[in-house]
């Protein structure tokens, strides 16, 4: 059906539109990082472009400088108070430590266990994918209170360690599913033709198949970072100083007022890593997505 | 794990030289599942089984909150879930909740995917563009439209009061009867890109050829939609939204960040009650009762869905 050239204009009008509104809150949320208290605050309405931009809320939470010491550095001491809670250096180490940590751990067994899934015939095979991709149907709040007794006695409570083996747990079953179906997708001939060779299951493995779905493995990798990098219940149940980013942020809002200014900065921080991540591995994001079920 | 499939496998392979020698025992070798699935599956069972029959063996126990010592008493729990006003409360939002958003983000983003579906230059960055809610914490979410909802100096609020489409003195987020609303334009924004991602998906991998004879025999685009995209894409709905369903239906982060459950308990939702008993009552065993009766909850309604929509994986 061809579009005629009004209906074309139409539709570039509309999506344009459309994104735009999705948009929005983003734009909001990174302008407000810029704005002094002072513009987000307005009493006389909602302050767009007329304002000073300042780095204040950036300097607070990503240099860990405290407010008295940036108002005395711009002269300015009027009050002043300490404000170290702020400093979020040590949450994004923390962040990136578990996120990097628990999709290392996630990729590494789901692309062995969904290689033995996609290439192997054994029996049960489907009940045990079945049983695999059924954690993902258990909501993390069914499991988080024997979890935190557990890691009482294991002195894993408050532990990125910890943090990670339960990210993990929450991530592997579209892990699993996101790789068999990347495995799914390289024709059994090359593993048949290695074999052939001598080639034991292992080599075929780690030398023929695993190059061939490096994409799938970088899809699936993000797609676990983000999981992990966004993941706030388990964080919220299974640690008090060592906090991730999502929790920490919920801690800027205080029974005498909210920072909004230092959370719009730490929230902007939260999602650039994700958004260069995700632009990167759009296109075998969007064919795993269909998790095969295009196939028939 | 049982072996004779497996090891039909490497029996029918000529190998090349001499045999192999055997070291190790079979199973052991990465000839056989086992050492591929090992791991996985003792991760899954240490930290998702186990700690589900504990959950289960601690809901036989009543907590004492003076001694605050835990007594079996196997119905004690269950008994005070059924009596629970607060637990049905729960229930309700639960369900209103994921099923408006559900349908909400459904027709959204089949109706966004359509839009954007075009091979012209730009629609890619639209397309990209448009995944870019689906990354951000969704605890970010809850403060970045907890901060456009506020009352007084929320621009989205301010917006649509001085549009006249909303009375200036019910803050959104604030009153029992628009609470959830809020709540759901946060899940609604966040969440309709991942629905706009599956259905592009599916729409950029329908054949063409039906929809070309559709066109030489005068279908309108309407019929065309109705009688063809609909019922080739309807497979992938069904996956969608069960997927999304029962990310919904165990939702806590915004109800957390936005509202904490209120104003009274106006936005509890079953994960929230749960997550209040144990952080304010320290009532381990009932949270974990709350919790599994959630699980309950998701499995039966889960189970219907598969059975009312033929879902495959």
């Amino acid at each position: 059906m061809q579009e005629t050239f009004w209906q074309r204009r139409l539709r570039d009008v509309a999506a344009v539109l459309v994104v735009g509104v999705f948009m929005f809150p983003l734009f909001w949320w990174a302008l407000t990082s810029f704005k002094p208290t002072s513009a987000i605050f307005d009493k006389d309405g909602i302050v767009w472009f007329n304002f000073k931009p300042t780095l204040v809320n950036y300097a607070v939470t990503m240099l860990g400088k405290s407010r008295a010491e940036l108002a005395i550095e711009s002269g300015n001491t009027f009050g002043v108070g300490g404000a170290s809670s702020y400093d979020s250096r040590q949450t994004i180490i923390d962040s990136l430590i578990v996120a990097i940590g628990a999709t290392a751990l996630t990729v590494l067994l789901a692309v062995m266990a969904a290689y033995a899934l996609s290439r192997m015939r054994f029996r049960w095979r489907q009940a045990y994918l079945n049983w695999i991709l059924s954690q993902r149907f258990m909501p993390p709040i069914a499991i988080i209170v024997p979890v935190v007794f557990m890691f009482h006695y294991m002195s894993l409570l408050d532990t990125r360690l910890g943090l990670i083996l339960v990210d993990t747990l929450i991530n592997l079953p579209i892990a699993v599913l996101l790789m068999k179906s990347f495995y799914d997708d390289v024709p059994v001939d090359v593993d048949e033709a290695a074999m052939i060779d001598g080639a034991t299951r292992l080599q075929i493995f780690w030398r023929v198949v695993l190059p061939m779905v490096k994409g799938g493995v970088a899809a699936t990798a993000v797609l676990c970072f983000i999981f992990s990098w966004t993941e706030f219940l388990l964080s919220l149940f299974l640690t008090n100083s060592i906090r991730t980013l999502p929790v920490k942020i919920t801690t800027f809002v205080t029974s005498t007022g909210s920072e909004w200014g230092f959370i719009a900065a730490l929230g902007t921080t939260a999602v650039i890593p994700s958004f260069i991540f995700i632009l990167l591995v759009q296109k075998q994001l969007v064919r795993g997505l269909t998790l095969g079920s295009l196939k028939e | 794990m049982v072996s004779h499939h497996a090891r039909s496998l490497a029996v029918d392979v000529p190998v090349s030289g001499t045999a192999p020698r055997r070291v190790w025992p079979r199973f052991l070798t990465s000839e056989h599942p086992f050492p591929w699935l090992a791991p996985i599956t003792a991760l899954i069972l240490a930290f998702g089984v186990y700690p589900l029959l504990y959950a289960l063996w601690l809901s036989f126990f009543k907590r004492n909150p003076i001694t605050r010592m835990n007594v079996f008493n196997p119905t004690w729990n269950w008994g005070k879930l059924i009596g629970d006003e607060r637990v049905w409360g729960a229930i309700g939002h639960t369900y209103l909740y994921t099923i408006t958003a559900l349908s909400i983000e459904l027709c959204l983003g089949l109706a966004i995917a359509l839009l954007l579906d075009s091979d012209r230059k730009g629609y890619g960055l639209l397309r990209a563009l448009m995944t870019l809610p689906l990354v951000v914490p969704p605890a970010v979410t809850g403060m970045m439209f907890l901060l456009m909802l506020d009352g007084s100096f929320g621009v989205l609020s301010t917006g649509l009061v001085s549009l006249g489409l909303w009375p200036p003195q019910h803050p959104i987020l604030a009153s029992s009867g628009s609470a959830l609303a809020g709540v759901l334009l946060a899940d609604i924004w966040q969440w309709t890109p991942f629905m706009v991602l599956i259905m592009l998906a599916g729409l950029r991998a329908l054949p063409k050829e039906p929809f070309e004879a559709a066109a030489i025999d005068g279908a309108t685009p309407a019929q065309a939609f109705f009688r063809l995209t609909l019922p080739m894409l309807s497979r992938i709905i069904a996956l969608a939204v069960l997927i999304r369903g029962v990310d919904l239906f165990r939702i806590y982060d915004y109800v957390k960040v936005m509202t904490d459950s209120g104003p009274g308990t106006a936005t509890e939702t079953l994960t929230s009650y749960a997550g209040t008993i144990y952080f304010k009552n320290a009532d381990f065993p009932y949270a974990s009762t709350i919790s599994l009766f959630t699980l309950l909850l998701v499995i039966i309604t889960s189970s219907l869905f598969i059975k009312l929509f033929k879902v495959r994986f």
